[in-house]
């Protein structure tokens, strides 16, 4: 603590007593005597304490933060002009779970390797770029799932002939990878990379708005989408509360949290205590939509087109479709 | 009241010469044990201004949401366009948008009021489920875009916007569909001053324009340019006094007793000193 | 336990979506029929509120952070159905905005997070275990917590098995797994160790910490779903039925009859082997050339069973043996324990009411009254 810093909190202790005096002028209130002196022991510059592990606060934060950032770079990305945004939103939807479901039938990695070339190409004729996409489609899932399928290339765990002999277990046991077991850990992965590929090509390229809208071609009700559009919009706003109630927590938090129970118990109180501020802003958001006219029925101002783009990109995607499932007949079973 | 206490208020043309808003001894509770408001009764006339002034919680927001049948008081008789209005009576659809359409009522909080995934649908809410024709829709959400000049915000989202945008934002979702009553509650609250200063300006063109207005506020300042009559709340939710912003703001015995002021206000220390 | 596109056959997705379609029907139904005009904030909320739920990390002991669904915690808030499409909508979000969850197996998804464990854990362990309870009574926030745990270990089930039969129905001629690779005897286990431990726990410590301070801080929210229940335990009707004892005899009677499931297995259990019972087939199956001296010595030291094995010695119906020793061996610990509370009485109040003698009964000693 130097010497300047108990200057200026003596400084600062003379100005809210001299407020709190002055106020006190009829009434009886008098601040206590530690609110009128300086507090020892924080010392400002970090000096106490090593760099830490994240804890659970400051994990909720940056997820919140991370929700945030996606919307923002979503809602960017989707306002290009490439090939995709040029789909209209409903065509999009239907043709990309069609090929998903064909990816989902393909029994042979290389036609399933074929198919994540294309969707690195359509990516790049979308104005997105093949880094983004690749980190955005492979950091977690793929990578995941890769490690949680190694042991089933095993014996152990798919019978079959032993490719890649890994030696002895107990007692005479052979080990090793089986190329089942390799097809199958291959397959999957693929199979995960691919199917995320379609669905973040379609999330970048449409807005959040027009993606909601887009579902009702799905023959999703438009309760649930009228619903979805609304809760996707709150979510900023809870987030919003929940980011404020841990940052309050934390500006008041001298030491990391050491006790599990209490940090459990801070979360319990959040998440009850934002569901009070959630059903508070329900009853709010009703009042507005009834104050305008709302009495249960969904209308909504969509406008889809089906144009020349679109009957190309269908055709486009059909012809794929039927080629990707062709080849891998072709193949065998 | 009077004989035409059945009528549609959705009839075109109706010529009033009676009140537009008028409750006559309106009582109201929180469920059914958090009194908010006691035999209120007020009467608004056509093209008048008029502000509910008060301590927080003394009942105004409740006020303004039983005059725009958001709530049923618990006693009493609100009717507008000299018909009654009823929970009952709102069941009906045809009287459900004969009433929606002629009273628009902004909230405190923009964000309850803002819910739709980008302005331009915010916007369009109110005249779809009046059931206008899209095209009609779509040409007066234009219009509104560009009379609130928000015209650049219209494919945003509400989460991207700033407290002053979501307000602009809030007002056109309102005037789109046309109101003759707008209902503002606490307008320039949490607004920065050019916004606030914007929305003053807007409202005192608004009443030039025709419409009646009813705020609830406790921003004193611009009352004698916003308001032609003041109606005081007492903490105890009722009416304690009426008349001219001039003549409430002179008495800063009334306005001391209902804590619209405190001793050090520069309203109590302009205004001349209490008559012994 | 969000289950990514890839893992799943088509048939399979296809199949638990076409179920969830009446329930999804269903739940739009009865919740327009209950709250009316205000359903559509309140759900959209209710939606929001979960995926933050989803969101919010929660401390462990050993350090680290992990997750809770909350569906039980919405159900208990909303209501079941309520919850089933809230459940719904968080998972569509999480699916379509994170890639969290695959879109063609978001039928999978929502078919376990959002109806079976919302079902279970409500009408399956809540409602039965709050019958006459106040709503401010803390057995009320233990029965919540308690169903999110059984909820979500039959999520985790239902995913389990979902994952485990894909191997057998679908594989290439080779024998290779098209889709998730480990087996019903894999997969279920491993599903389910992780759940009955730190996501069960995580579930039950958020569901039992939100209640607890609605109970204290919001009471009007929890009556949102809970209109005609009384408010504490001095306005109840007729207070909630204790405990007896022989409410234990249902659950006893049931593991009973399952015990002669373990003859389903051909294996012993493991390090139970008996080298009298055949020499040869011990040897072979521990790899060993000779018997040890040690547990050749011990082996045979108590001879005086009454019974030879719970199937009494092999003979031609198992399962009868296994029922009748359960039942039996049952009797005989419950007249044991019986025997000994009962003498422990005797003696506690030999030495007086303030002796300090035996176990202290909390409930005054009724057990086996």
């Amino acid at each position: 603590m130097t010497g300047d810093e108990t200057g200026s909190a003596a400084d600062m202790t003379a100005r809210i007593t001299s407020g709190v005096r002055a106020s006190g002028a009829g009434c009886s209130r008098v601040a206590p005597d530690w609110l009128l002196r300086g507090e020892v022991g924080l010392c400002p510059c970090g000096c106490i304490g090593r760099r830490r592990k994240a804890d659970f606060v400051e994990k909720t934060l940056r997820g919140g933060a991370t929700v945030m950032r996606q919307a923002m770079f979503g809602e960017d990305l989707a306002a290009h002009d490439g090939l995709l945004q040029r789909v209209d939103a409903r065509v999009k939807v239907v043709t990309l779970v069609g090929l998903l479901v064909a990816a989902a039938l393909v029994r042979h990695i290389p036609v399933l390797v074929g198919i994540y070339a294309g969707t690195l190409a359509l990516a790049v004729a979308s104005g997105l770029s093949l880094a983004f996409f690749v980190k955005r489609v492979w950091l977690f899932v793929p990578v995941f799932t890769g490690i949680v399928v190694l042991p089933a290339t095993l014996n152990v765990v798919t019978g079959g002939d032993i490719v890649v002999p890994l030696g002895h277990w107990w007692f005479g046991h052979d080990i090793g990878v089986t190329e089942q077991g390799l097809t199958a850990a291959g397959l999957i992965v693929s199979r995960v990379a691919v199917s995320i590929s379609l669905v973040v090509l379609l999330t970048l390229t449409t807005p959040w708005s027009r993606l909601t809208a887009a579902l009702r071609a799905l023959l999703v009700p438009r309760l649930f989408i009228q619903v979805m559009a609304m809760a996707y919009r709150y979510i900023f706003e809870l987030l919003g509360s929940v980011d404020d109630m841990y940052t309050a927590r934390t500006s008041r938090m001298v030491a990391p949290e050491a006790d599990t129970r209490a940090g459990r118990s801070f979360v319990s109180a959040t998440a009850g205590a934002l569901f009070g501020k959630a059903h508070g802003l329900s009853e709010e958001v009703h009042l507005a939509m009834v104050s305008r006219g709302y009495t249960g029925d969904v209308r909504t101002l969509e406008s889809f087109r089906v144009g020349a783009v679109e009957l190309l990109w269908i055709i486009g995607c059909a012809a794929a479709a039927a080629a990707v499932l062709g080849v891998d007949r072709v193949l065998g079973r | 009241m009077s004989s035409a206490a059945d009528a549609d208020p959705g009839a075109a043309g109706a010529v009033l010469d009676g009140p537009v808003l008028a409750t006559a001894e309106v009582s109201y509770a929180y469920l059914g044990r958090f009194p908010a408001l006691d035999r209120v009764s007020l009467e608004v006339a056509r093209g008048e201004r008029v502000a509910l002034l008060g301590a927080n919680g003394c009942g105004k927001s409740t006020l303004l949401k039983v005059l725009d049948g958001l709530l049923a008081p618990d006693a009493g008789t609100f009717t507008a366009f000299g018909a009654q209005v009823t929970e009952d009576r709102l069941e009906d659809e045809q009287f459900n948008r004969g009433f929606r359409s002629r009273v628009g009522f902004i909230f405190q909080n923009s964000d309850a009021q803002v819910f739709s995934p980008t302005v331009r649908e915010e916007i369009a809410f109110g005249p779809l489920n009046m059931a206008l024709p899209r095209d009609l829709v779509e040409a007066r959400v234009a219009d509104t875009l560009a009379m609130l000049e928000i015209g650049d915000l219209a494919d945003r989202a509400p989460y991207q916007l700033s407290g002053g945008q979501k307000k602009r934002v809030a007002i056109a979702s309102v005037l789109v569909m046309n109101p003759e009553v707008l209902l503002f509650d606490e307008p320039t609250a949490a607004l920065d001053p050019r916004t606030g200063q914007w929305l003053t300006e807007l409202i005192v063109d608004l009443h030039e324009a025709g419409k009646t207005i009813v705020l609830a506020t406790h921003d004193l300042a611009t009352l004698d340019v916003l308001a032609d009559r003041c109606v005081v709340f007492s903490e105890d939710h009722r009416i304690v006094a009426e008349g001219p912003p001039a003549d409430v703001l002179g008495r800063t015995d009334l306005l001391l007793g209902v804590n619209l002021i405190h001793e050090r206000s520069r309203v109590a220390r302009r205004a001349p000193p209490p008559r012994t | 336990m969000h289950i990514p596109d890839g893992y799943l056959s088509p048939a399979t997705c296809g199949a638990l979506g076409v179920a969830m379609v009446p329930a999804w029907s269903g739940a739009g139904r009865r919740v327009r029929r209950v709250v009316k005009s205000r359903y559509v904030p309140l759900l959209a909320i209710g939606a929001a509120y979960v995926f933050l739920v989803m969101m919010l990390n929660v401390p462990v002991p050993d350090g680290t952070t992990a997750h809770a669904v909350g569906a039980v915690l919405v159900a208990v808030i909303l209501g079941p159905w309520a919850a089933v499409i809230a459940v719904s909508i968080a998972l569509a979000i999480q699916a379509l905005f994170f890639g969290d969850g695959g879109i063609l197996s978001y039928g999978a998804n929502a078919f376990n997070m959002a109806l079976v464990m919302t079902m279970v854990g409500y009408y399956g362990v809540y409602r039965p275990l709050t019958r006459r309870v106040s709503l401010t009574a803390p057995r009320r926030a233990v029965a919540a917590a308690l169903g999110g745990y059984v909820g979500i270990n039959a999520a985790a089930l239902c995913c389990g098995i979902e994952l485990g039969i894909q191997p057998t129905l679908f594989h290439t001629a080779g024998g290779a797994p098209l889709y998730a690779p480990y087996h019903l005897s894999q997969a279920v286990p491993a599903m389910l160790l992780a759940h009955l431990t730190v996501a069960g726990g995580v579930e039950f410590a958020l569901t039992l910490g939100v209640v607890t301070y609605l109970q204290r801080a919001n009471l009007p929210i929890l009556r949102i779903n809970h209109d005609a229940v009384p408010e504490t335990a001095a306005d109840l009707v007729r207070p909630p039925g204790r405990p007896r004892w022989w409410y234990a005899l249902l659950p006893m009677a049931v593991m009973a009859l399952a015990t002669p499931l373990g003859l389903l297995a051909h294996a012993g259990a493991f390090g139970e082997d008996d080298p009298r019972a055949g020499r040869a087939s011990f040897l072979r199956k521990n790899h060993l050339s000779a018997v040890p001296g040690g547990l050749d010595r011990f082996a045979n030291l108590w001879h005086h069973a009454l019974f030879n094995g719970y199937d009494f010695s092999h003979d031609h119906h198992p399962s009868v043996g296994y029922v009748v020793s359960a039942f039996f061996g049952a009797a005989v610990v419950s007249g044991a324990i019986f025997t000994l509370f009962g003498l422990s009485r005797v003696v506690r109040r030999r030495s007086g009411p303030t002796g300090r003698g035996g176990l202290e009964l909390t409930d005054g000693g009724r057990l086996g009254a």
